[in-house]
């Protein structure tokens, strides 16, 4: 039971870093960031590649989540002079090449049969059943000071401006700033973040393969974002846990109704998450703990 | 390589590009009269597929049968998610309409997968053999698909420029405040898009399902390539979508010789990249302000 409550965190931490950064992407700057997941993925190969080869963890893990800020900075330049629509399909675009071109070098990736034998955390440094348990303490250091980080940044100059932009472009334009550089930078921070998650990923689980990395885990934090309230930090840490109670409580429901396979209930959870989208969007575009007076939604 | 297998690729490559024109006009309509990319059209495509395959397996062998059963069900979920969702988004920003549509593309896909599961299935087709001409392979399956295909295509053509209808559909794409003060009642004008998008999704789907095999990823996977003939051909632009399909279609299997098949969505999304880049009217496209 206990290990599994530390897996269930582990899960939870993780995606809650995914989550702020895409927080900071929609909810403060308004980006619509499509493909996260690509991000998640250039972070965990980058961070098991280096590590693999022979790179201590710590400093892979860094020079992982430098990787993912400059392969966002690209895509800043191509993407962020369009409107948000195309930015959209472009990063939908981008983290379905980022998956194909995982699944097809093989030289690199090993493609569809995956990448096993990653470092693990920790591995040698504490007694190996208590393993999880200091990653899950490690997570939860690093989410306390990337929300520190976050706050700090949405609260100085550049969050007065990055929120001017979403709201209102053409106005942060007359007062002389460039939109364009502030959302590139906004867009590799967030990137960055989504890295550094991917990088615990891969040396928790130690194993990586490309269909872990499809759009649906994009949209998974999408819905963490919107159920928290789309620009509230704290909001990001109550839909992450929101969301992944709910994943998880799933499987137990399945336990109460017979008759339905294993498929039909992974089809059953994701069908709540389409749902879930709509009815937000309908219903409480400014997300279910977003304050009722927020101007900003979708 | 060799002339005979650039030029097979060639031909199949228009066979896939008229027969996937379909939904990309329907996706090009939708961007162009409601504003927003419909990321649900894919899955409409895969639930075309799925419903003639199971008019083939409960009802009937017949494929005419399926392809009409297909298009009536996807015209009723297109309209359906028109009425419950895309209506009310109408007045707010087309990213709330985009989001939603993700949405709805996942609860489709999924209603289909919670019956059909995730196995593979196949449309009952007529085994035929191919004409052969010095290697150069025809399928006469792919001409029947081909002339429904156009055959649909000259059809809407017909209601865009020669019906009282489709010159009210071009006015609300052009401007539909100025399309309102003429008295052009969007609404139904809407009704008629969304039901011409689920027509041409599920028909483009059941045509797909003739040449691939039927996997819930199917109109999903396309998705991505179909954006990319949305902007190449120019947003809104009936005739552009056709072209620019059949165009990057033809490339695409062309350029699958040399890269291999998987490559497909990255040299979409490169397609996609340098058209927005440099031409992001689209090759016919106006220019589009603000953009």
């Amino acid at each position: 039971m206990e290990a599994y409550i530390v897996a269930i965190s582990i899960g939870i931490l993780i995606y809650m870093l995914m989550a702020l950064g895409l927080s900071l992407h929609f909810g403060f700057t308004g980006l619509v960031n499509f493909g996260h997941v690509g991000f998640f993925a250039i972070g965990s190969y980058a961070s098991a590649l280096l590590s693999l080869q022979g790179v201590p963890i710590v400093l892979s893990m860094l020079i992982a989540t430098a990787i993912t800020a400059l392969a966002a900075y690209p895509l800043g330049i191509i993407a962020l002079r369009l409107g948000s629509d195309y930015l959209a399909i472009v990063t939908l675009g981008f983290s379905e090449s980022v998956r194909m071109i995982l699944q097809k070098e093989e030289w690199l990736t090993r493609g569809m049969h995956g990448l096993p034998g990653i470092p693990r955390f920790f591995d040698g440094w504490v007694p190996s059943n208590q393993i999880d348990f200091w990653i899950m303490i490690t997570l939860l250091i690093v989410n306390a000071l990337m929300f520190w980080l976050i706050l700090r940044v949405v609260r100085s100059p550049f969050g007065r401006v990055i929120e001017a932009i979403r709201d209102n472009e053409v106005a942060v334009r007359a007062l002389g700033k460039d939109p364009a550089q502030f959302k590139t930078r906004s867009l590799m921070l967030g990137a960055a973040l989504a890295g550094l998650a991917g990088s615990f990923q891969a040396h928790y689980l130690t194993f990586l393969s490309p269909e872990q990395f499809v759009p649906l885990i994009t949209f998974y934090i999408w819905i963490a974002v919107f159920i928290g309230g789309v620009n509230r930090l704290s909001g990001v840490a109550v839909g992450t846990i929101i969301l992944v109670g709910f994943l998880e409580g799933s499987r137990f429901v399945k336990d109460f109704f017979g008759g339905i396979s294993e498929v039909q209930m992974a089809s059953v959870r994701i069908w709540v998450i389409g749902m879930a989208l709509i009815l937000i969007v309908l219903y409480r575009p400014q997300g279910i703990f977003g304050s009722k007076t927020a101007k900003r939604g979708v | 390589m060799d002339a005979v297998a650039i030029i097979n690729a060639a031909i199949n490559g228009i066979v896939i590009g008229t027969l996937m024109a379909l939904p990309v006009l329907a996706i090009t309509m939708v961007f162009g009269i409601a504003r927003f990319p419909n990321a649900a059209a894919g899955d409409y495509m895969t639930l075309g597929a799925y419903t003639a395959i199971a008019v083939q397996t409960f009802l009937s062998s017949s494929l005419v049968l399926g392809v009409l059963a297909a298009c009536l069900v996807t015209a009723l979920v297109s309209v359906f998610f028109y009425l419950w969702v895309f209506r009310t988004l109408e007045s707010r920003s087309n990213i709330s309409r985009l989001i939603a549509s993700i949405g709805v593309a996942f609860v489709v896909r999924n209603t289909i997968t919670f019956f059909a599961g995730q196995d593979q299935y196949n449309l009952d087709v007529p085994l035929v053999r191919a004409w052969n001409f010095d290697g150069i392979r025809i399928l006469p399956t792919d001409l029947y698909i081909m002339a429904i295909a156009i055959g649909a295509l000259a059809l809407v053509f017909y209601v865009l420029h020669g019906t009282p209808l489709g010159r009210r559909m071009r006015a609300v794409a052009d401007n539909p405040d100025l399309a309102a003060v003429s008295g052009i009642r969007s609404r139904r004008v809407m009704l008629y898009l969304w039901v011409l998008c689920g027509v041409f999704c599920g028909l483009g789907g059941v045509l797909l399902g003739i040449k691939a095999v039927v996997v819930p990823e199917l109109g999903f996977e396309l998705l991505m390539p179909m954006f990319a003939a949305v902007i190449l051909g120019g947003i809104g632009n009936p005739l552009g979508a056709v072209i620019g399909t059949l165009l990057f279609s033809v490339s695409q299997e062309i350029a699958s010789l040399y890269v291999g098949p998987a490559y497909k969505i990255v040299m979409a999304f490169l397609v996609l990249l340098l058209v927005l880049l440099f031409r992001p009217q689209g090759i016919f496209g106006r220019v589009m302000a603000a953009r």
